[in-house]
């Protein structure tokens, strides 16, 4: 049984396609694809950031363009980080015809290429798949899910467009899946594989072998479904065969103590508590080289964050609360967004932490931010606030604040995979179609 | 009531392919080689077992003493149900990952030293060792129970090979028997109910169900677990292909206690109890909120309902209207009433002055459908239509400013109610919202911690409403309204019949929900019998719609109406603004 890439990388529904296999930029990449062309090792981990509700228009995007740009109200918490982190203003969503789905369509626009036909669903996979099913191989998990906000459902990443991996969705459950059973201290001296993996691998091979039957007899629906279980099973077979392997040392690699459990609350505080704990996780999980490729959902895109105390959501207060006579905006709003994008804030800092050879984690990682709403009082999908946050291992020109002037949010997506290394020429289905890079951000 | 037959339609291909020489000699050849390696089978459609069959399924195999300890993967809720929701969705890497350890576990602890000898259904020549013949009983047996089919020798042989590996390296029998047990709790025939049609004999070209997807429909529905060994006998005999022998089955599954079991998990998807887990209460403004009452109160609405329906046998309606619940100390403190049995569980009715009105207050509705700070009518109203009414709630327009009738400042506008009523005003808002928020607005006597209540900020509530003409008062007018309108046992006919069938009925549906319906009214409501009814009727044992048969609906306005409102349904508690 081989599963090609392609299939992988390719959804095809209702007879649309999604090309992701084409011919990397030469920009981009040397002849056999897996390095630079000036022989720089591919950044190695990518990441993708996820809070509800947007930010508040005049209350986030720097005046000034380019470099050097200031911190605004809103983008408060990334004090320090302005170095590390290139900002993307006035990008949208092109519907092409589509209904705009309130709280969904920005996020399938932005992982997708394409704006979705229906709530609950994406027409195609989400990208971080795809990025994780090129360079998730080699370690133990080809990619990791969490939310900080204690529910189980909030996952945008998907491989198949309906089902979407299922994320950790507290501290410790995170951190028994990473450091629990089954992980190797790669800098431990005493190494011999476990005879059980063997066996385990056995286990897998005896539930593939029916894959054949089945899809043979099952109707077409039935069989991306069942094609997408067989998938599964073909990526825990993978992991299995890199617990075979003794594990690289990994210089950063500290492994972590286990977090006291916690119960879920949508209290903003104990959501970017969480947060913080499980960037810490995350962090060693990729500096142990434990996964390569993350999501993370922090809030849903109808975010049900309260501030201690208050009697209402963060949701309701972005429909309900008047605009300010003064201020001219809707203050808990605004204090709610500051709040949430800090959660993005506190986890690149988690990775910048961490010192990996000369340089930190973050500088060899890409982790992209991005909401579902530019205004979300009118559910709008112009100006969602994107965010690249880290170096990408030195492809990323770091700093910079970008103008969209109403382009497609498929541009900002296409340029992150372009910057991890994906050989992807264009990105994006109709008006989201894209092979422009956004070459402000790519380093020389 | 019965359903025309399923033409031959995508199946043709299949069939013309089997009338070719090469197939037919292929299928000659792997006959002669391996006899019980029958012509792979065509399925009808395959639904991911939901976590509460899969738990049952378990319990009923192996006792309850063996934990099913792990994460599921989250389900869907589709156009009301997460059992039409199961019918679209896989299982991802990480899913997997968690079915795996889950699956693990269940095998360590069937075949431990404990339990071992419960299920040692041949003793091993030697235990230190493979023993292929002994390992071929147990998975034989138990993949039977499993897969709720009989396995394929081809099936059988790759885990006999995979227990003689095993228990060769462990140099220990049981440690191979638990490799082939996980492979089998791993394998899709398990992890998805797998339903396959077989040619109908009484009308040719046309394809119906095989006995052993109608034995687990029927298990499913009636008991939520995997078929017992009755059932699948009868699927073998063929006596599911007989009306006569359906009945039997279905007489035999709704006499059994186990019923309680199947109307526990129906009424768990219905009433959406999903929700219950994830619910959460800002500290600060209700301190008594714990995720015990949040449990607690599922168990008090099942128990309630288990107690009408299937104990008392009352009629439907009746469940909007008790004043009798049970109760523990937990959900004791909320409904402000003392504690004094010394069971954790004890019956309670509530006085007529309470403002109780059955199902309508309790916690697993009023406070599932609130905001973590404060009640919420919108919420508890489109709430209303969706679970009980089967009427899907539009999402509001994308780009309404809602702050207009939010403006707290306005003088006019200071309470919730005030606020609520001037959607009323506005145009766009108004076509929802005077269908929810009446609705909800007479429940407002419960804060969002299901706590009775009558004044609010220092001002008297009003419940009093009006709803398509009709004036009510309170959660006593709204259980009457709710009696009184034939929407509401259509809608428990609809969801019955769609959970137990898997998919969304469609247009080819509306005459058989209506007799059925009917049926039931005119029965007075009892539930049991509209089970029974169900059950053995052909309908309920029609094939699946396959997706090829029932594009979904995109190009006409109508059909997009269509979908936009049913995937309302499914988002709408989290994703629209509900007030």
């Amino acid at each position: 049984m081989k599963f090609s890439r392609r299939s992988v990388l390719r959804g095809a529904i209702h007879g649309a396609t999604i090309g992701m296999a084409l011919p990397a930029l030469d920009m981009f990449l040397n002849d056999n694809g897996v390095a630079y062309a000036d022989g720089a090792k591919l950044p190695t981990r990518f990441g993708t950031y996820f809070w509800g509700l947007g930010l508040t228009p005049g209350r986030w995007v720097p005046a000034k363009a380019g470099t050097g740009w200031e911190l605004t109200p809103e983008l408060a918490s990334l004090q320090g980080l302005e170095n590390k982190v290139s900002i993307f203003s006035g990008f949208r969503v092109h519907l092409d015809g589509r209904p705009n789905l309130q709280h969904w369509t920005g996020q399938a626009a932005i992982l997708c290429g394409i704006a979705a036909q229906r709530l609950g669903a994406f027409d195609l996979p989400s990208f971080d798949t795809a990025v994780a099913a090129q360079m998730g191989g080699g370690t133990r998990f080809r990619s990791v899910q969490i939310t900080p906000f204690g529910n189980p459902k909030l996952s945008y990443s998907t491989d198949s467009g309906t089902s979407f991996n299922t994320p950790d969705a507290t501290p410790l459950a995170l951190y028994t899946r990473l450091f629990g059973e089954g992980f190797q201290d790669p800098n431990s001296d005493i190494w011999k594989p476990d005879p059980n993996v063997i066996l385990r691998r056995s286990v897998l091979s005896a539930v593939s072998e029916q894959r054949k039957a089945l899809m043979a007899a099952a109707p077409s629906s039935d069989r991306a479904k069942l094609d997408q279980y067989f998938t599964s099973v073909r990526t825990m077979e993978e992991q299995l065969a890199v617990e075979l392997q003794r594990p690289a040392k990994a210089e950063a690699c500290m492994v972590p103590k286990a977090p006291p459990e916690s119960r879920p609350s949508g209290r903003i505080d104990v959501v970017n508590a969480n947060n913080k704990l499980m960037a810490d996780l995350m962090a060693m999980a990729l500096a142990c080289n434990q996964t390569k490729v993350f999501s993370v959902v922090h809030t849903s895109a109808t975010s049900e964050a309260y501030l201690a105390g208050d009697s209402s959501i963060y949701h309701l207060h972005t429909h309900d609360e008047p605009l300010d006579d003064k201020l001219g905006y809707q203050v808990i709003s605004s204090k709610l967004a500051e709040l949430a994008f800090h959660g993005y804030s506190d986890f690149l800092r988690a990775l910048d932490s961490v010192k990996e050879g000369d340089a930190t984690l973050l500088d060899h990682s890409l982790v992209m931010g991005f909401s579902d709403t530019g205004y979300a009082k009118i559910h709008s999908t112009d100006n969602i606030p994107m965010f690249f946050g880290g170096g990408a291992g030195g492809r990323h020109k770091m700093g910079q604040h970008v103008v969209g002037n109403g382009d497609p949010v498929s541009r900002v997506s296409l340029t992150a995979q372009q910057l991890i290394g994906l050989p992807v020429g264009e990105f994006g289905v109709g008006g989201m179609k894209t092979s422009k890079t956004i070459s402000e951000v790519v380093s020389a | 009531m019965s359903k025309r037959p399923r033409r031959l339609g995508r199946y043709a291909a299949f069939l013309l392919l089997a009338a070719l020489p090469g197939f037919a000699a292929t299928a000659a050849a792997h006959a002669t080689r391996q006899p019980a390696l029958a012509p792979a089978p065509l399925i009808s459609a395959t639904r991911r077992l939901t976590e509460s069959e899969y738990r049952h399924s378990i319990d009923t195999l192996f006792g309850p003493d063996i934990v099913v300890n792990g994460r599921f993967e989250p389900e869907r809720r589709e156009q009301g149900l997460l059992a039409i929701g199961a019918s679209l969705l896989s299982i991802s890497a990480s899913g997997f990952e968690q079915y795996y350890a889950i699956a693990k576990r269940i095998s360590d602890q069937v075949l431990d030293d404990k339990h071992r000898a419960r299920f040692a259904i041949c003793k091993p020549g030697n235990p230190g060792g493979k023993d292929d013949a002994c390992s071929e009983v147990f998975i034989r047996q138990y993949g039977r129970l499993l897969f709720r089919r009989p396995l394929r020798q081809d099936e059988i042989a790759g885990r006999v090979k995979l227990a003689a590996e095993g228990a060769e390296q462990a140099r220990d029998y049981n440690a191979g028997l638990k490799l082939a047990l996980t492979s089998l709790l791993t394998a899709p025939d398990f992890l998805f109910r797998v339903e396959v049609l077989e040619p109908d004999p009484a009308h040719q070209g046309a394809m119906r169900l095989d006995g052993y997807s109608r034995a687990a429909r029927l298990s499913y529905l009636l008991w939520d677990t995997t078929p017992d060994e009755a059932l699948l006998e009868a699927a073998a005999r063929g006596d599911l292909q007989t009306d006569a022998g359906i009945e039997q089955q279905a007489d035999r599954l709704l006499a059994s206690p186990a019923l309680e079991a199947g109307l526990r998990a129906f009424f768990s998807d219905m009433l959406e109890f999903d929700l219950i887990d994830v619910v959460t209460k800002d500290p600060q403004i209700y301190p008594k909120f714990s995720q015990e009452i949040a449990a607690s109160s599922r168990e008090e609405t099942l128990r309630m309902l288990m107690n009408e329906l299937l104990v008392r046998n009352s009629p439907y309606l009746d469940i909007f209207t008790t004043r009798t619940t049970y109760l523990n100390r937990a959900l004791a403190s909320i409904y402000q009433v003392p504690f004094v049995a010394a069971d954790a569980w004890t019956p309670y009715t509530f006085p007529d002055t309470s403002d109780r009105s059955g199902i309508l207050t309790d916690f697993s509705f009023l406070g599932v459908f609130s905001h973590p700070g404060r009640s919420s009518p919108t919420k508890r109203g489109a709430a209303l239509r969706e679970v009980f009414l089967c009427q899907p709630t539009p999402q509001p327009p994308a780009n309404v400013d809602f702050s207009i009738v939010n403006d707290t400042k306005n003088p006019s506008l200071k309470t919730v109610r005030a606020r609520l009523l001037a959607h009323a005003e506005d145009e766009t808002c108004a076509g929802c919202h005077n269908k929810t928020d009446p609705l909800g607005l007479s429940l407002e006597r419960f804060d969002s911690l299901g706590q009775h209540r009558t004044s609010e900020n220092g001002d008297l509530i009003d419940v009093s409403a009006e709803l398509d003409g009709k004036k009510f008062a309170g959660t006593q007018g709204l259980g009457a309204l709710l009696r009184a309108n034939p929407k509401v046992p259509a809608c428990l006919v609809r969801d019955i019949y769609a959970y137990g069938v898997g998919h969304a009925p469609g247009a080819d549906d509306k005459p058989y929900l209506q007799t059925q319906a009917d049926a039931f009214v005119a029965d007075n409501y009892r539930v049991k019998a509209l089970l029974r009814r169900i059950v053995v009727s052909p309908t309920f044992f029609a094939p699946s719609p396959a997706a090829a048969d029932n594009p979904p609906a995109r190009t006409s306005a109508a059909g997009k109406a269509l979908i936009s409102a049913n995937n309302t349904h499914q988002e709408s508690r989290q994703r629209s603004p509900t007030r």
